[in-house]
């Protein structure tokens, strides 16, 4: 679909910020959303010591945490040492439109 | 060619759909689409009578050229390839562009025909149809920077092309044969083959390798929004079918596909565009098939094509989702987008449902396959590869499985209101969410069409412990999340350009270029302005000599010409005298 075919829609409301609070936005929601995270992560991590691989490839798969705490340490490492990326080899937005 | 010869070449995906792009573009307006729809159902039909073993040779100078070879391999690669098609020529059903019509089903048909080659010769006349008739997708914005993209686009696919036909002319040097058949990438002295080692680069291309990898990210976001998802299907993947009939079990595949799952990740998270964003994710996606085929083994090669089928249908669904917001709202970029879950709903439900599926959540697609590849790892016993996989399976769900529904849903309320996607676009997503969501919870469809039947019997995803495991390592990334935007530790997105391999070819590469033209001006003038003086200096010359005021020309007496022949006789006279 060609980008000239789209179809902006909403610039009246564009121009100021809608005054309702989307579902998403309540703190009821957001409280609830992370409440069902930590039980759903304390279950997961709680099931590691329930059901364990019966012949681990590796030593670390027999430990009953590790995909958790690899998951969080990776996730975290990712986004607090990729950010800096952007200081490397982050530019304008014109960059390449100036220069060509 | 006798016409039942005629009639089986003609029966071909490639063919059958080339020939429909070119009846679309010959079609009324309000046709084209259902026409194309019609194409696509009918060569479906037509792969359905396929069986398994068919395959059409012809002699052509000598050499056996086979333009049909149907395996289980090119099965699972043409039915997902089909479902691809079929989607995108609905979620563009508004789009009526002559050249982007053609384009959506010859390039389709290219990579089909690429598939279903049986000889070097067939895929390289596929592999350059795809490049030449996608970039028309890249073009279809008409702005001056899709139209650069999109030169660029095509040098590195033609590229590509020259490099596998050098490979395929030293193949046919060792071979004495053009049948696609397994290489080694080295002999047995551990030294590259020539040949392979071209014929590998030309795939790694087009698989977009790392450092190779870089017209993915410049091409696909210039693209129309369709042509996008389109692009975003076929290269790579008839690539990593390649890698998969030709090089599985190469070592070296392994650490490169390795490298591909890691690196897009950073690139990602600092990416502002979304569909930017989604073109890193083809790189980490297709570096988890590329490690699969490197490690070879029956399960990894399972996982890795397996995920391919999947991954065509999940990505092609994030694409979708944001190609929506992109259609309703005017961008694609995550500063510019946020709060669209107030009035997009199903748009961001089955953007959720691609999200959930690329990283691998149980009863997602992504699921079923992925713990394969993870599987050839861990009996390979290679823990640094293992833990690679792990890593970059937690970057999934950083960049696809988050950044993508949360910076186009929700993030900060962009105050846009725009409303739902159309009805076209609903239904395409609508199909590929439902796909997602069948594979997930009931693969045996797909565990049909897997190449290694053998080992697929003995597979089942769903044990507890390959629960507890994903769950563990997507909840607790999840968690990383949520804690890293409450304590505003997660970067905000910034309008920007990141600089990436692309940037070697258009700066520096671009002046170097430049001057190595000027150079050549100069030296052109220079040779040139020196030719053009000595020739005039001689035809001024020979002027002067010859012409009406010269030497030559001038009128003599008939006693000076007589005193002349006089003299010459008369030497003659004395030289015979002197020569007796």
């Amino acid at each position: 679909m060609a980008d000239h075919d789209a179809k902006p829609e909403n610039t009246e409301a564009e121009s100021k910020k809608a005054d309702s609070q989307g579902w998403a936005d309540h703190p009821v929601f957001v409280r609830g959303f992370l409440w069902m995270l930590y039980i759903s992560c304390a279950l997961a991590a709680g099931a590691g010591f329930i059901w364990q691989k019966k012949k681990p490839h590796f030593e670390l798969e027999a430990f009953p945490v590790f995909f958790a705490i690899y998951g969080f340490v990776m996730f975290a490492l990712i986004v607090l040492l990729g950010q800096h990326l952007r200081k490397l080899v982050g530019r304008s937005e014109d960059y390449y439109r100036e220069r060509e | 060619m006798s016409v039942n010869s005629l009639l089986a070449f003609l029966d071909n995906p490639g063919i059958i759909l080339t020939l429909g792009a070119f009846l679309t573009v010959l079609a009324p307006v309000a046709l084209r689409r259902p026409i194309m729809l019609g194409v696509v159902a009918f060569s479906a039909f037509r792969l359905w009578g396929m069986e398994i073993g068919d395959s059409l040779a012809f002699d052509l100078f000598g050499l056996e050229i086979m333009p049909i070879k149907y395996d289980v391999l090119s099965r699972l690669f043409l039915v997902v390839f089909h479902i691809a098609a079929g989607l995108n020529v609905i979620y563009s059903w508004m789009v009526k562009d002559r050249s982007e019509c053609f384009a959506a089903l010859a390039y389709p048909a290219a990579a089909m025909g690429g598939v279903l080659a049986g000889d070097w010769i067939t895929l390289f006349i596929w592999w350059e149809l795809a490049a030449l008739t996608s970039v028309f997708l890249v073009w279809a914005p008409q702005t001056r920077e899709s139209y650069l993209s999109g030169l660029r686009y095509m040098s590195i696919q033609i590229a590509s092309g020259v490099i596998l036909l050098g490979g395929i002319v030293l193949v046919f040097r060792e071979q004495d044969s053009l049948a696609i058949g397994t290489l080694s990438l080295r002999d047995d002295g551990g030294n590259f083959n020539i040949a392979a080692l071209m014929l590998f680069i030309a795939l790694g291309i087009k698989s977009a390798f790392p450092m190779l990898h870089n017209w993915v990210q410049d091409a696909y976001p210039k693209a129309s929004i369709g042509g996008t998802i389109i692009l975003s299907v076929f290269t790579t993947k008839l690539a990593v079918y390649m890698f998969a009939r030709v090089f599985v079990g190469t070592p070296e595949l392994i650490w490169i596909g390795a490298i591909m799952t890691i690196f897009p990740i950073f690139f990602a998270l600092i990416e502002n565009d979304l569909r930017k964003v989604l073109t890193y994710s083809i790189n980490n996606q297709v570096g988890f098939m590329i490690v699969g085929i490197g490690f070879g083994t029956a399960a990894s090669v399972n996982g890795a094509v397996g995920y391919a089928f999947g991954n065509i249908i999940f990505e092609s669904l994030l694409f979708m989702s944001v190609g929506a917001a992109m259609y309703r709202t005017g961008t694609s970029k995550a500063t510019e987008l946020g709060g669209l879950y107030r009035t997009m709903p199903i748009t961001l439900f089955f953007c959720l449902i691609g999200a959930l599926s690329i990283s691998a959540f149980p009863g997602f697609a992504g699921f079923v396959t992925k713990g394969l590849i993870l599987d050839g790892a861990a009996e390979a016993h290679n823990l640094i590869i293992w833990l690679i996989l792990l890593f970059a399976s937690a970057g999934v769900l950083e960049h696809a499985g988050i950044k993508i529904p949360y910076f186009t849903f929700f993030a900060h309320d962009s105050g846009k209101r725009p409303k739902e996607a159309p009805v076209p676009m609903l239904i395409a997503m609508g199909i590929a969410a439902f796909l997602s969501v069948a594979i997930g919870l009931y693969p045996q469809p797909l565990f049909a069409l897997l190449p290694h039947q053998a080992h697929i019997v003995d597979y089942n995803p769903f044990t507890a412990y390959h629960f507890v495991e994903q769950l563990q390592l997507l909840l607790f990334a999840v968690l990383a999340f949520a804690l890293l935007i409450k304590f505003k530790l997660y970067p905000p997105e910034v309008p920007s350009t990141n600089l990436d391999v692309d940037w070697f070819y258009r700066i520096p590469g671009r002046a170097a270029l430049f001057a190595v033209i000027g150079f050549v001006v100069a030296v052109w003038r220079v040779v040139w302005g020196g030719l053009q003086k000595l020739v005039s200096s001689i035809v001024e010359r020979t002027y002067r000599t010859h012409g009406p005021e010269g030497a030559l020309a001038r009128s003599w007496p008939v006693g000076f010409m007589a005193l002349w022949t006089a003299v010459v006789l008369g030497t003659a006279l004395i030289v015979l005298f002197l020569s007796q």
